[in-house]
């Protein structure tokens, strides 16, 4: 069938402009997004923001629709990196606390005292308040703290007549006690972020040691503080499943709830949700199953565990810095952020002091019937016992390659090559020690000669 | 004549383009990037030259990538070979249900990567794995074997990996078996030639270039395979065990965040593929000859 000239034509010039309608909203400015990223993954949660934060805000800034992505941490990182790099971050994001330096550092955030003085600068927990906090200003806000412990089985370890461990001592003790029948004392989990990260922190930090030299940034991973954890953690080794370094976190809830191990390594109170799943129906409750802090190092005071609190964030390529605070005065609105808190409870813990004893608060009935791990997380703020997800002490905020030295994997090797491996310790942290040193040199952090 | 040869090149230029753009510049940019300490993500960078790969020839990691990644595709290659060649031997046979057989055996290959590994994982999971449940029903260990752990781990990799990927060798190798003429398995049996002598005489020469073309393909996948192996541990501690070459320049790249080390690897990689498919090439080119 021939088609004329004008015929073709105008069925062009209709086609576009049919196609140009439809963008005419964008076109106009009419529509405009707000992009919001968070790790908060669970349905229950993406649904508490999605209505009731995010629906206000929708309301309040008819012209805005808010985007909300919920992304594990594994991807927040390498995803938020490549949108820095291609100019278009989201709005307002969560970041790892061990992230946050290293992006203040090249000047990539927006302070936000207003916003901190708005929500209650003086209610906010001392054990966030100030992680974000350079040069006299605010670079983010804690959305939640949540901390992180063995989950132990109290009744077995009871059984045993053996206290909670003090040291590292005692660890080995009573996991050599716990250990028969089949069942291993205790797993660690496998990921990298954990055993070649997060726990070698913890052991860092309870054991008077730190990652680097404050002042130099010269590694300190041949410190005798961590060749003592390292040892620690060659000895606890045998008392794991033989297969650990190859299983997950989740996994080991699993093994945890169905009586394969008697502690799992890594545990917050998102642990009750396996519990109440998985274990036997007499079991599901704080006298089997509790919370256990960490012990410490011979070098150290009192154990250390990481504090899970990821920080609000504001880029200065945002493209709506101001809606992003507007949007996060509503997400910290009291009865709006309550609900948060309560989609995950205890794993959401509040940052506000004034309201972890508030009974609107601690009327959820699952916090009601694990009060016993409410009471450990708030005990163990009161007595510090806890810092941010891969410091070694309290400084490490303004370290700015924390992200790259857990990237990198040295530190993880070293550990699977002493734990794992049964290689020597002293001997592994030397050859970590030298590869930390060439990366920091070639990222041209070196600062001692 | 002048307009002929014109025309001829403008013809070529959409295929010259899209080569260009999609296999010649993105190795030559990579090369170039490999001569800079440049950060993945940030605009920052600086020319260094050769450094990126002066510092491989004495990194540990480096050549312990080199040596797992030869481990896992030598290893994957010769049991694909020894799996799939006897597969599609039988399969080219008579017998009831070969149809339905030849359809299941492609099933592995056609299935995605990330179950395939995560079906493996289940299986071979040393708290709840059916693999070690039969293992220990059966008497045969007396506890759960740890096979996603250190001293197993490259062996659970090699086996997923050969479970996924031999299809492949049973497909082409019975293609090419289909086509070998049935006269000259007539004549070697009148020559009174046994099933195996068959095999060595008719079959295998018959099947040389197809074999050849089957070890360079898989060798280049296997060697540069990173899916699977990722998957396998992902960045798990046990990962160190595993740690191949295409895993190692990807770690370079997005976890220690150094695009320019990231890209060096990925040249040693492709000069490494380069100098042994001619090596490759030159001695099945000789044996040709010889033969």
């Amino acid at each position: 069938m021939a088609i004329s000239r004008r015929h073709f034509l105008a069925g062009t010039a209709v086609l576009t402009g049919t196609a140009m309608l439809g963008r005419a909203p964008a076109a106009l400015g009419q529509i405009r997004e707000l992009q919001v990223w968070h790790t908060e993954v669970e349905p229950q949660t993406v649904k508490v923001i999605q209505d009731t934060s995010i629906a206000e805000f929708e309301r309040k800034f008819p012209g805005f629709k808010v985007k909300q992505q919920a992304l594990g941490w594994g991807d927040l990182n390498t995803k938020l990196l490549a949108s820095i790099a291609a100019g278009s971050p989201p709005d307002l994001t969560h970041l790892n606390p061990f992230m946050t330096a290293s992006l203040y550092v090249k000047k990539l955030l927006v302070p936000m005292d207003e916003l901190i003085r708005a929500i209650g600068e003086n209610d906010i927990h001392e054990a966030t308040l100030k992680l974000q906090y350079f040069d006299g200003k605010y670079y983010g806000v804690t959305h939640a703290m949540g901390s992180t412990y063995f989950a132990e089985r109290r009744d077995l370890r009871e059984k045993k007549g053996i206290k909670p461990p003090e040291t590292y001592d005692d660890m080995l003790k009573l996991a050599a006690a716990l250990t028969e029948g089949g069942r291993y004392a205790v797993q660690m989990p496998g990921e990298k972020l954990y055993m070649g990260f997060v726990h070698p922190a913890e052991w860092l930090a309870g054991n008077g040691g730190s990652w680097v030299d404050p002042k130099t940034y010269r590694p300190q991973l041949n410190s005798q503080a961590m060749i003592d954890a390292l040892e620690y953690a060659q000895k606890l080794n045998k008392f794991m499943p033989g297969g650990w370094s190859g299983q997950k976190y989740l996994d080991t809830l699993a093994a945890l709830s169905t009586g394969k191990i008697a502690m799992a390594y890594l545990s917050g109170a998102r642990t009750i949700g396996y519990i109440e799943k998985y274990a036997p129906e007499n079991m599901r409750d704080p006298e089997h199953f509790m919370p256990m802090l960490r012990p410490h190092g011979p070098s150290g005071r009192v154990g250390i565990s990481a504090l899970d609190g990821e920080n609000w964030a504001v880029f200065t390529q945002s493209k709506y810095p101001n809606e992003a605070f507007e949007f996060l005065k509503l997400f910290y609105k009291k009865e709006y952020y309550l609900q948060y808190c309560h989609s995950v409870p205890i794993h959401l813990t509040p940052i506000f002091k004034s309201m972890l004893n508030d009974p609107e608060y601690l009327a959820n009935p699952r916090i009601k019937k694990w009060r016993p791990w409410h009471d450990t997380m708030v005990s163990g703020l009161k007595a510090g016992r806890f810092l941010p997800i891969g410091f070694s002490r309290p400084e490490d905020n303004l370290v700015p390659f924390l992200a790259e030295l857990d990237g990198s994997g040295i530190v993880a090797d070293m550990v699977v090559e002493v734990m794992v491996g049964g290689k020597n310790p002293k001997a592994e942290a030397d050859k970590a020690q030298r590869r930390a040193e060439e990366l920091l040199t070639q990222l041209g952090f070196k600062r001692w000669s | 004549m002048r307009k002929q040869a014109l025309t001829g090149w403008l013809l070529l230029a959409p295929s010259l383009l899209l080569l260009g753009g999609l296999v010649v510049f993105p190795i030559l940019y990579n090369a170039w990037l490999s001569l800079f300490d440049k950060h993945s993500f940030l605009p920052a960078q600086a020319f260094v030259g050769l450094k990126n790969y002066r510092y491989f020839a004495g990194d540990e990691e480096f050549w312990n990538s080199v040596y797992y990644g030869t481990v896992y595709s030598g290893a994957t290659i010769v049991l694909q070979l020894a799996v799939g060649v006897p597969a599609a031997l039988l399969l080219n046979e008579m017998f009831r249900g070969r149809d339905f057989l030849r359809g299941v055996v492609l099933f592995p290959y056609l299935i995605p990567t990330i179950v395939a590994v995560i079906l493996w994982k289940w299986l071979l999971n040393d708290s709840y794995g059916l693999v070690n449940h039969l293992l220990l029903a059966a008497g045969v260990v007396s506890a759960p074997v740890a096979w996603l752990g250190k001293d197993f781990i490259m062996w659970s990799l090699i086996v997923t990996s050969v479970w996924q990927f031999f299809p492949f060798v049973v497909v082409t190798y019975l293609a090419r078996l289909q086509t070998i003429p049935p006269e000259l398995y007539e004549a070697a049996r009148v020559d009174g030639a046994g099933a195996w002598r068959r095999f060595v005489h008719v079959t295998l020469p018959q099947t040389r270039s197809v074999l050849f073309v089957i070890v360079l393909l898989r060798s280049i996948w296997m060697f540069t395979k990173f899916d699977t192996v990722w998957l396998m541990a992902g960045e798990g501690g046990v990962s160190r065990y595993i740690r191949t070459l295409p895993v190692y320049a990807y770690a370079r790249s997005f976890t220690y965040l150094q695009a320019g080390m990231g890209a060096a690897l990925a040249v040693i990689m492709f000069v490494m593929l380069i100098v042994a498919t001619a090596a490759y090439f030159r001695v099945f080119r000789r044996e040709e000859a010889l033969s």
